[in-house]
């Protein structure tokens, strides 16, 4: 099987988010630490699983961001994925997830890809939109939220389960080839070793300018960019950590909550 | 001519979804900004029932498609059915859920009908003299307001962010409003080899004792290692009525059962008191649990976006809080009761 897993450059989850005094993106500060999107790890690690099973298989990784973000896709071919694409995009704006979709479909179309993985969302834009426009884009079916996947004998179909409101699980039966979007949970994504790393280092990565690809009207604008207001008037403990404990329960005792 | 809204009703076992009514109170929110005509779409094997529900309750038109082959969702049918659809009747917006089935099928419909599409929105306000859809960004820290001028544009609407519609003219008793809409019907008979349903698996959340507890500790990524749970139980034994919790990431790591997640897709609670702890508060999580009566957050992210619903915020670190709140509680436990045993003793 030939399998593309898509994934992004995001920042991480504790770095802190402030925005651009443009309003319109965010201003990464100078401690920001980047990382592989959480989400994306476990596509990566079920497209490595997949290949331990089916012998022959193949697992390449794009991605689509600016050059700092190559180095997702050493971390993608560290954990053991056989290529990379780096589909660089300078922009600095806000790109809208239908951009992303449209040139990784134009990369993967015609490329004998029998499948196509990808998070459930990015952590920091949280769409969930790049997988069903990359199968929209190239006219094939799209589950998500998977948690479950294998590709039957004949590979024509793949069985699939996904995760609906509760807990519950769909099983479907989808034609190859297609695209998953993958749910936290299915794997344990797996840590590059050192020689993994190492050896991820010395491979080429093949880098395509976005600008290759037919320009398209991105569809949404961003308008602004804020911080949220609370929806409780909850109030903030102060003091030592002692006042804090004291405090806390005193609330609830006043409140019947703790007695 | 105004701008048209559509509405894709969810609906399961012949029952319409709360979300549905959200829905119904986001098109009016874009209706106040830009008049125009609002009419449900339901699809589904058996639409007959719940068309009825939603006309009756809303007084909005109503287009039931009953597709035969639809008794439980499927993503290849409902882009299909959805695009022919509207290719063939425009609208200016298409609302959806942000559910498990709105998130699958919205961003290819809004493609397949060249269009643009925002998931997981949250309201709808005027700026600026352009009509914007607001939405959560980095895990809720940040809210973006996007606009487009490329229509169709398709939306899913995040559940619980916007108080559900209800008619206001209670003369025709509760949930009913003085005049039905009408109701269009219509059958099309498809199929999609593409996807095909083969049986629904039960959750691990069923049966659950997190629904019926006064009092649930939560535990979040805060925790650091499995063994740290230890922390989040110690602290629900100091409530009676108490049940212990947590996010879905640590039950992705494992250390603790899917059973215990609370939030979307696992169990929605609404306890008395609910204590998150070590939880950032991301928005599936956020919708499972923001109708506890009082919440309480512990974090050390000043900037966690748990502390936007909490009722107590405590920037502290669990692990070091946690201990330290149980043992000034029996401090104090203990002495009442020896309080109390001088009182009883010199009664004696």
């Amino acid at each position: 099987m030939k399998i593309l897993v898509c994934v992004k450059q995001v920042m991480e989850g504790e770095s802190p988010v402030r925005v651009h005094d443009s309003g319109k993106w965010i201003n990464p500060c100078a401690s920001a630490r980047f990382e592989m999107n959480p989400f994306d790890t476990y596509a990566v690690e079920e497209a490595l699983q997949i290949r331990e099973n089916v012998p022959g298989t193949l697992v390449h990784a794009v991605t689509v961001g600016p050059e700092s973000s190559r180095d997702t896709l050493r971390r993608a071919l560290g954990m053991g994925a056989d290529e990379a694409v780096h589909i660089l995009d300078t922009g600095t704006g806000y790109r809208p997830p239908f951009l992303t979709a449209s040139w990784i479909a134009a990369y993967a179309g015609g490329k004998g890809y029998d499948l196509i993985l990808t998070g459930i969302m990015s952590a920091d834009e949280m769409n969930g939109q790049t997988g069903p426009m990359i199968a929209q884009s190239l006219s094939i079916p799209c589950a998500s939220a998977v948690l479950y996947e294998k590709p039957g004998p004949d590979r024509t179909h793949i069985s699939i389960e996904r995760e609906i409101e509760g807990g519950a699980r769909d099983m479907f039966e989808v034609k190859l080839p297609c695209v998953l979007t993958l749910q936290t949970g299915i794997n344990a994504p797996r840590y590059p070793s050192l020689s993994m790393v190492l050896r991820a280092r010395k491979k080429e990565i093949t880098v395509i300018p976005a600008g290759v690809f037919v320009d398209q009207e991105p569809g949404l604008r961003l308008h602004s960019l804020y911080s949220p207001q609370k929806q409780r008037k909850g109030i903030l403990l102060k003091g030592t950590m002692e006042e804090k404990a004291k405090q806390l329960m005193d609330i609830l005792a006043q409140k019947a909550l703790l007695t | 001519m105004g701008k048209k809204t559509a509405i894709i009703a969810e609906h399961h076992n012949g029952e319409i979804s709360t979300v549905t009514y959200e829905l119904l109170a986001l098109a009016k929110g874009i209706q106040e900004s830009e008049a125009g005509d609002i009419c449900f779409f339901i699809l589904g094997a058996d639409t007959e029932k719940p068309a009825q529900t939603l006309s009756t309750r809303t007084g909005e038109p109503v287009h039931a498609v009953c597709i035969p082959g639809l008794a439980q969702y499927n993503g290849a049918l409902y882009k299909k059915a959805l695009s022919a659809l509207f290719s063939r009747t425009p609208f200016d917006y298409i609302l959806a859920p942000h559910s498990s089935s709105g998130m699958d099928y919205a961003p290819a419909l809004s493609m397949a009908l060249g269009g643009s599409c925002i998931t997981g929105v949250k309201d709808v306000v005027r700026t600026d003299g352009a009509l914007c859809f607001v939405r959560s960004l980095f895990g809720g820290k940040l809210s973006a307001k996007l606009t487009t001028d490329t229509g169709p544009l398709v939306l899913t609407l995040q559940p619980g962010a916007l108080k559900a519609f209800s008619p206001e003219g209670k003369s025709q008793g509760p949930n009913q409003v003085s005049n039905q809409g009408t109701i269009e019907r219509s059958v099309l008979d498809i199929t999609d080899d593409n996807m095909v349903y083969a049986g629904t698996k039960a959750s691990p959340s069923e049966g659950s004792d997190l629904a019926r507890a006064d009092v649930i500790v939560s535990g979040g990524r805060g925790i650091r290692d499995a063994q740290n749970y230890n922390h989040i139980e110690m602290l629900a034994r100091l409530f009676p009525r108490s049940a212990t919790g947590g996010s879905r990431p640590i039950c992705d790591y494992k250390w603790i059962p899917y059973s215990k997640q609370v939030g979307i897709t696992g169990t929605t609670v609404s306890p008395k008191l609910y204590i998150a702890c070590g939880i950032s508060g991301a928005p599936q999580h956020v919708e499972g649990m923001k109708n506890a009566g009082f919440i309480v957050a512990v974090n050390t992210d000043p900037d966690a976006p748990v502390f936007q619903i909490a009722d107590v915020c405590i920037v502290e670190d669990l692990m070091e809080f946690i201990p330290f709140f149980i043992e000034t509680f029996k401090q104090k436990r203990r002495k009442k009761d020896e309080r109390n045993d001088l009182g009883e003793s010199f009664l004696a």
